[in-house]
């Protein structure tokens, strides 16, 4: 159906599903920090602020986010669709980068 | 063209330095590489008339070569050089006749008196040129009244002195002068030829020049009107009296006294050829302003910015000024897809609605790049064939070589440009699908669909091309233009060139130079305030406060008269000498602007009493040049002056006396090379030119030659 694409060697990058008090959050490892995405409420600030982040990671290099641990409650199925789309989009934003010049070298 | 009617090409005395000798091909290649084109040939007592035909047939016509010889001759006992130059038509006479007269005597020992020389040469009507003054060994003034008595024609009998400063202070005082280069040394050739004569009109032969000498009126006319004469009428005076004068695609002076009209009659010329469509303006120097000509101001100041590869920016300034949040996908509907049951049947066999959606932006930059590579070879391809130049240049199995390469790759572009397009719109298609899929079935089934996409991606996009135009536009103010530097002209051998400098400089937002004006009608504090904020959003584009920036950038008073890098740009203009800034003097003012106005191209220049506030020295060397040069471009010089380093040493093809008497105006017209100058409207009344030059440049012929007399002997 489409041109098939050459696999490359990617970095990778761990998160998880945490729970504190009654909130879930998929929490993703920046390396000098932690990229924090709230799932069981609707926060889009804080989703920004975390989009915010990876985009700062995605201009250091691309990766992909592997999601850690196994569980079918609803917020790790959440988490790994999430996780699942975010690491189709982050190729072609950090595509994008390079083309306009922005990403580090 | 230049005239040098005194040369060697052998040493003939023992006294020559050998490096006199030249060969007929050393000497014709020498002359051709310098601006002389007329050459007398003058060996000391010695004419070669094989080496003379040789030069003559190898010049051609490129530069014509009049035979002659340097004489040594004795009066009252004293010795002098006499240069006797005759015709190129009678040079195997005169070869003939030197032999005859220098018959027994070796060029060491010859000598012969003034009478022996009329005797032997005044039949072949030559040109003599005696060593005169300065100029040794030189003739008295007792054996020239012998020859200028003897000789058949006295208009032919020039005084040689040493330079060009004493050719002028001896013409002025009414002595045919002339001098040569009398060349020791042909290797030095090319930089004495830079001071020798310069004809103001074109020779044509020996006998043309002869003519010239003796103010032939006829000879004059025929040679002045090689120029384009132009008769104009004008009417410059309040008592619309007209007034005929013959001009000319050279230099025309008009001089008088102070009152006479002079600036009137300018007025009128400017008018005649503005109203014939012709830029012709009368330029008065010390009326107008420095700031005011070089636009220190920058009143009319562009720059095209292409030209330094500086982008505009205007996309990316009204982008950032529109910019936006983008939303995301909301987490919740995640949570929903996940919480629900799926417990429709129908919606459960609805497998498509489960396939994932594929990122099209690969697949759709594949096509592009395609797309722009097809258009590419196309438009080559059509460009080869139908230019001409390239089928001049390529042979037809060249071109078909070429072309059919270039179209066999057209071909193989445009399969990999479909197969490309079809695979981005079945993504598409398919993407289209599934989205519309999940939509029905949520809608049907009452089950939350799976979103497609975060939104992280058009997110971090929006947030991409906001950083990329604020890197372009932080790029472009970033570009440092060169200065801009014009030579105004020459302020003389001491100070040098005097520099006009623009510079221009974006605000990068710590500018705080007073000197700097805005280009454009942005003001500064709105700039700084501008590009500020755009460097802010740049450092913040992927940050949280990023769009309290772009709120700042929207709320500066007067953001909307910056549309454009180019509202960002400060100017300074300033003169300078060697690189520092430099205010000149008025004088220094008056010397620049005229060298503007003579420096700009046009094809008529009226320059009204050009040299107010200049030096002596300067219009001499400067300003009288460049009128020199104007004319030799074939322009039109008018002007209207009272200085006699204008009026007289330009030699002005025309000059206009204008005057007055107890009876009214008169108004002559005439030419130094006449020496006449002639009422307009009564032929019969006629003035000396020289005479009425010196009365009216220099305060009279007395008070001339009191000059002549303290400066002519010591510098001649």
């Amino acid at each position: 159906m489409h041109l098939a694409k050459e696999e490359k060697s990617m970095e990778t990058t761990k998160a998880k599903v945490i729970q504190v008090e009654e909130k879930y959050f998929l929490v993703i490892d920046a390396g000098d920090g932690e990229i924090r995405i709230p799932l069981s409420d609707d926060k889009p600030i804080e989703v920004k602020s975390a989009f915010n982040k990876l985009l700062t990671r995605i201009k250091a290099g691309v990766f992909k986010i592997e999601l850690e641990g196994v569980g079918d409650d609803l917020f790790f199925q959440v988490a790994k669709e999430y996780v699942s789309q975010l690491n189709k989009e982050i190729p072609t934003i950090r595509t994008e980068m390079e083309k306009r010049g922005l990403a580090a070298k | 063209m230049k005239i040098d009617i005194h040369t060697h090409t052998r040493k003939c005395k023992s006294g020559d330095a050998p490096t006199r000798e030249i060969s007929p091909e050393n000497f014709c290649e020498t002359i051709l590489s310098t601006e002389v084109r007329i050459i007398a040939i003058t060996n000391h007592n010695v004419f070669d008339l094989a080496q003379y035909t040789e030069i003559e047939a190898r010049l051609g016509k490129e530069a014509q070569v009049w035979p002659g010889i340097e004489l040594d001759v004795t009066h009252d006992g004293s010795r002098a050089h006499l240069l006797v130059i005759i015709s190129p038509t009678l040079a195997q006479d005169f070869a003939a006749a030197v032999t005859t007269f220098t018959k027994g005597a070796t060029p060491d020992t010859f000598a012969a008196t003034i009478e022996e020389v009329l005797a032997g040469f005044d039949a072949f009507g030559p040109l003599y040129v005696a060593h005169y003054k300065q100029k040794k060994p030189s003739l008295s003034d007792e054996a020239l009244a012998k020859l200028l008595a003897g000789t058949k024609n006295p208009a032919c009998v020039i005084k040689e002195v040493t330079n060009s400063i004493s050719a002028g202070i001896y013409i002025s005082h009414g002595h045919a002068s002339i001098y040569g280069s009398d060349i020791h040394d042909w290797a030095k050739y090319d930089e004495v030829s830079r001071q020798l004569p310069d004809l103001r009109l074109p020779v044509d032969s020996f006998e043309h020049f002869c003519l010239l000498l003796q103010k032939d009126p006829t000879t004059i006319n025929t040679t002045l009107d090689k120029k384009t004469p132009e008769d104009l009428v004008l009417i410059p005076f309040d008592d619309s009296s007209i007034l005929k004068v013959r001009v000319y695609d050279d230099i025309n002076v008009i001089f008088g006294p102070k009152g006479t009209g002079k600036s009137c009659i300018l007025k009128a010329i400017a008018k005649h050829y503005s109203e014939n469509g012709i830029d012709a303006t009368v330029y008065a120097g010390a009326n107008e302003r420095l700031e005011d000509i070089f636009d220190t101001r920058g009143k009319d100041l562009k720059i095209n910015l292409v030209d330094h590869s500086i982008s505009y920016c205007s996309d990316e300034i009204d982008a950032l000024r529109k910019a936006s949040e983008v939303n995301v996908t909301s987490v919740l509907k995640y949570k929903s897809h996940f919480a629900s049951n799926a417990t429709n049947r129908n919606a459960k066999k609805i497998l498509l609605k489960d396939l994932e959606p594929e990122e099209e932006s690969g697949a759709k930059q594949e096509f592009g790049d395609f797309n722009g590579a097809v258009t590419k070879t196309k438009a080559y391809l059509e460009f080869l064939t139908e230019n001409s130049a390239v089928k001049k240049e390529l042979t037809p199995e060249e071109h078909q070589q070429v072309t059919g390469i270039l179209q066999g790759l057209l071909d193989r572009l445009r399969k990999r440009e479909w197969a490309s397009f079809v695979v981005w719109q079945e993504i598409r298609l398919m993407n289209s699908a599934i989205k519309l899929f999940r939509a029905e079935v949520e809608r049907k089934s009452a089950t939350p669909a799976k979103p497609i996409t975060t939104g992280f991606r058009d997110y971090a996009l929006n947030r991409i091309t906001i950083a990329a135009h604020a890197a372009e536009i932080v790029k472009c103010v970033d570009t440092v233009i060169p200065t801009k530097t014009e030579i105004v002209g020459s302020l003389g051998p001491n100070k040098g060139e005097l520099e006009y400098r623009t510079e221009f400089q974006f605000q990068t937002g710590d500018i705080v130079d007073s000197s700097l004006y805005s280009l454009t009608n942005a003001k500064k504090t709105p700039q700084k305030k501008f590009i500020t904020c755009v460097r802010k959003i740049q450092q913040h584009a992927y940050a949280d406060d990023l769009f309290q920036y772009i709120a700042e950038l929207n709320e500066i008073e007067d953001v909307e008269d910056i549309k454009t890098v180019n509202e960002l740009l400060l100017f300074k203009r300033y003169f300078a000498l060697s690189g520092a800034y430099y205010t000149p003097s008025t004088g220094e003012a008056s010397m620049v602007m005229l060298q503007k106005e003579l420096g700009s191209s046009k094809d008529v220049y009226i320059l009204d009493e050009p040299e107010k506030s200049l030096g002596n020295e300067y219009i001499s060397e400067v300003i009288v040049p460049l009128i020199r040069e104007r004319a030799r471009s074939g322009k039109k010089v008018f002007i209207s002056t009272h200085d006699a380093n204008i009026a007289v040493r330009t030699l002005p093809y025309s000059s206009i006396y204008r005057c007055h008497e107890p009876t009214g105006y008169k108004t002559y017209t005439g030419n130094p090379f006449s020496n006449n100058l002639v009422n307009t409207v009564d032929e019969s009344d006629r003035l000396d030119w020289k005479k009425i030059s010196m009365k009216t440049l220099e305060g009279g012929e007395d008070a001339f030659g009191e000059r002549g007399k303290i400066y002519g002997n010591d510098k001649s």
